[in-house]
């Protein structure tokens, strides 16, 4: 916990030191991300070895060219990944929200920087997250006022606003109409940082919250998140399959992949297999931040090392034994433990539409390899969907873990 | 012991791509035919083998290898077509590479590396104890082909790839679906950890390996991708991939068969149907890894019938598999052999007489429609244990033993008219042509072996094995 905010303090330097020197504020950024590392258990060390990398990967691709604010937004980055662990340690509400606020607003920023700085983007990707913000915010609280003075309409109404709030930070459709914009008018740069690691708080966060504040009427209110989840999942396949940009596909499967991991919160009516829910959900989480940053760089040097591309879209398909498959394994595992079968055979169907148009990503973006960063970090990202060769019983532990403590 | 003998062609396929074409097929060649001593070993010892590998999360279970006589019985014909095939395919990818316009030696690397990846992945599942450990060599073996497909198969080939995937990707996650249901009943996912299998569980496992094996119906993806792959990659998914379909259904009967025998009626005739009807698709096709590929569907009908025979049913599965193997993989290595060695030729309409300009690959076609048939070869047990189940389950029931006799006789016509129509009748007008040693040798072999299982002592051993395997009564 102390080394977080040391992270947090070395930050502040960071930042300062940007000014002068942008090779001071890289290594800076890197020795806060370093400082996440000092834990005092093992599994949350595993959880922040995949953070750190995660940010080291976010990091690496912001190098591969120069942008208006380089410096900065390494900082910005590692800002990012200090919420993101920050909210590892923390049950309480309020650090919970500010863990949420502050894995958000860096983007704002981020989302303006690169050579396709376009200010029209920027204002709609910044109103669709304040409004998702806010959204997420008054829900949380409504959530956690109920549990001082009960009240069922009250509840209702902020697991309502809590979940749209959620899915219209992450991208779930029908609140989706940024993703695809944002993602094709953009700088692939900073895209790959807004369509990687800043997915995990919300997330996280919305699991927490709902666990702390958790009521028997949320087995009904599990019906609402269902519809979202496969309303989000057939939008972003179908969205995906007809788009012919690469950057838009990839739009539209983030937008799945928000359903597939929506899907794991109807496991909350259940509490007996909430463990492996949220690792599914997590892992999936990290599949789609390693994915999704190695093929917005790749989209920024006009594609990278074949092999790697076409390792990194099986993982998203979902085949063994790279990291993909287990997440959706655990998925599908906590949605058939908890009597959603249905649901599971939804996110098969899906997972099946969602195989041409990542073998078109992996075509488009194939290339000989050459030596060269975008290489390096596709590199990194396969090595991260490989370490499941071995299943991960770990993971488990770590989810456990984390939401253990509540 | 089962690991360490596994781990040899698992080892191979990663230095194979190492070495020059010619050494990595001699390298690959020679890892698959260590196990095969080993099959042979245990289908022999009649020992059952349990190697505990990791224990994982509560719904899943033990990882285990698990070497019975059933998984001796398909690792043994899996072991034999993977070596002969290896063999096969330096000289076919070779012409396939130079028809490409590619480097042939950067190239071979790639294959050799899939290749391998894919008949090991085979191997492996058949001694896996676990269901998930199954269902992940199952995903294994369908990505390594599918992109063998996706790079080097005929046609229009990436569409075809795509088609055989989407359809057998759902087949494989609609009997994950089935195996998580019977893991969160059984607390476990091992094989000795599974005590009973409730009904959606087995009808999701069910329909997605009917969808894998295929029955009629969800077959439709089958000839395409069979007969657009390039031949080697045929000659491994006709023969060995489409029936571990019902090498899954034969490990979920051992455990609760109620199932099958509750519904033992409409599988049995939608087994026949689905024979029957690929045997008549046969007779009209005019491409000659099509018409093979309508065979294979025809021919995994009988696995759908054998199925629901009870014991003696279940030992005509295992030695079906084992002749389809045999029969089939050196089928569409001749199928292979005239492309490679007439640029192309796959048209029956274009061939006739072939005997008199290939009568090497003539005459392993006909050891290959004879194992197909059940004549002379260790198919005839195959359809002796299948009329034996017959007669065991529903008694002296003319229909049902006429139906079951008028398919064999079917695989048997289209079989022996198809001989016709492509390697005798009057000769067309092509060259008399050399065919290479690998392309016609390795037919022979498996061809031999095929033969060599009818007669003493080696027809006892496996027919033994078999029926301890099964836990069955008298051969």
């Amino acid at each position: 916990m102390e080394a977080v905010v040391a992270s947090i303090l070395l930050l502040t330097v960071a930042a300062a030191v940007s000014l002068k020197s942008e090779r001071g504020a890289i290594w800076l950024s890197v020795a806060a991300l370093a400082l996440l590392l000092v834990v005092p258990r093992i599994e949350l060390l595993m959880y922040s070895m995949l953070i750190v990398a995660i940010a080291l990967i976010n990091t690496a691709s912001l190098t591969v060219k120069r942008n208006q604010i380089t410096g900065v937004d390494y900082s910005l980055v590692a800002l990012i990944a200090v919420a993101t662990m920050y909210i590892a340690y923390t049950n309480n509400p309020a650090f919970i929200l500010a863990a949420f606020v502050l894995a958000s607003v860096p983007t704002y920023i981020l989302v303006m920087v690169g050579d396709r700085a376009n200010v029209n983007v920027a204002i709609k990707y910044i109103t669709f997250m304040v409004l998702a913000t806010v959204l997420f915010l008054i829900g949380a609280f409504l959530l956690f006022y109920t549990e001082y003075y009960p009240s069922e309409i009250l509840y209702t109404l902020g697991f309502v606003m809590l979940i749209l709030g959620l899915g219209m930070e992450v991208g779930c459709a029908p609140m989706h109409e940024w993703v695809p914009d944002v993602f094709t008018a953009a700088d692939p740069l900073p895209v790959s940082v807004i369509a990687s690691i800043t997915k995990i708080v919300p997330f996280v966060a919305a699991y927490k919250i709902l666990i702390l504040t958790s009521s028997p009427l949320t087995a009904h209110l599990t019906l609402f998140v269902a519809f979202i989840a496969v309303v989000s999942m057939f939008t972003g396949n179908i969205g995906a399959l007809t788009a012919r940009e690469t950057s838009r596909i990839l739009a539209y499967s983030t937008v799945a992949n928000m359903g597939y991991i929506m899907t794991t919160l109807v496991v909350l009516s259940s509490q007996n297999y909430l463990y492996l829910a949220f690792a599914g959900a997590l892992l999936q989480l990290i599949v789609n931040a390693v994915g999704k940053a190695s093929f917005f760089t790749s989209i920024k040097v006009d594609g990278t090392s074949t092999p790697l591309m076409y390792l990194i879209a099986m993982s998203f398909i979902g085949l063994p034994p790279f990291m993909g498959f287990y997440s959706k394994l655990f998925i599908l595992m906590s949605l058939v433990g908890a009597g959603f079968v249905w649901l599971a055979f939804l996110l098969i169907v899906n997972s099946a539409i969602s195989i041409p148009y990542y073998v078109r990503i992996a075509r488009s973006l194939a290339r000989p390899t050459i030596p060269g960063r975008a290489t390096a970090i596709a590199f990194v990202a396969s090595i991260i969907m490989l370490i499941t060769v071995i299943p991960p019983n770990w993971f488990v532990d770590v989810a456990t873990y984390l939401i253990g403590g509540v | 012991m089962i690991l360490e003998f596994l781990l040899v062609p698992l080892i191979a396929v990663f230095i194979a791509p190492f070495f020059r074409p010619k050494a990595a097929t001699g390298i690959s060649a020679a890892a698959f035919l260590v196990p095969f001593v080993l099959t042979v070993y245990g289908l022999a010892a009649n020992r059952v083998f349990e190697e505990p590998l990791i224990d994982i999360v509560k719904p899943v279970g033990t990882f285990y290898l698990l070497g019975d006589q059933i998984s001796f019985a398909f690792g043994f014909a899996i072991c034999i077509v993977s070596a002969m095939v290896a063999l096969y395919s330096l000289p076919y990818m070779v012409h396939r590479f130079e028809e490409m316009s590619y480097d042939i030696e950067h190239e071979y690397r790639r294959f050799i590396f899939l290749f391998n990846l894919y008949a090991t992945s085979m191997l492996w599942l058949v001694f896996s104890g676990n269901f998930i450990l199954l269902y992940i060599f199952l995903e294994i073996s369908l990505l390594s082909s599918f992109l063998l497909i996706y790079m080097y198969g005929y046609g229009n080939r990436r569409w075809v790839a795509t088609l055989y995937f989407v359809w057998t990707h759902i087949a494989g996650m609609l009997a994950l679906i089935g195996f998580l249901i019977t893991g969160f009943d059984n607390g476990s996912l091992a094989f000795n950890g599974i005590a009973k299998i409730g009904f959606a569980a087995w009808l999701l496992i069910f329909l997605g390996m009917v969808i894998k094996l295929p029955g009629l119906g969800p077959h439709i993806w089958l000839p395409w991708a069979h007969a657009e792959a390039p031949t080697p990659v045929s000659a491994l998914l006709s023969p060995l991939t489409v029936g571990l379909g019902a090498y899954v259904i034969l490990r979920v009967y051992q455990i609760d068969p109620w199932f099958i025998k509750e519904y033992m009626v409409p599988i049995f005739v939608y087994g026949v149907i689905s024979s029957a009807y690929a045997g008549f698709a046969v007779l009209k096709q005019n491409d000659y890894k099509r018409l093979l590929a309508y065979s294979t569907v025809s021919q995994m009908g009988y696995c759908l019938i054998a199925i629901c025979l009870g014991s003696y049913g279940a030992m005509a599965v295992v030695i079906q598999y084992i002749s389809h193997a045999f029969g089939k993989s050196i089928l569409f290595m001749t199928a292979g052999g005239i492309i490679a060695v007439y640029h192309g030729l796959r048209d029956i309409t274009k061939m006739g007489g072939m005997h008199e300009q290939v009568p090497t690959i003539s005459n392993a076609a006909l050891i290959g429609f004879m194992n197909l048939g059940g004549v002379l070869t260790v198919g005839m047990f195959g359809e002796f244990f299948i009329l034996k189940g017959v007669v065991d389950t529903f008694g002296f029931n003319i229909p049902a033993i006429l139906s079951v006799v008028f398919v064999f006789i079917l695989s048997g016509f289209y079989g022996f008219y198809t001989l016709k129509r492509i390697y005798y009748g009057t000769p067309k007008d092509y060259k008399k042509a050399r065919v290479p040693r690998l392309l016609d040798t390795p037919l022979y072999i498996i061809g031999v072996i095929s033969i060599l299982f009818i007669l003493p002592p080696l027809a006892p051993l496996l027919l033994n094995a078999i029926k301890l395997g099964i836990g069955g009564v008298i051969p």
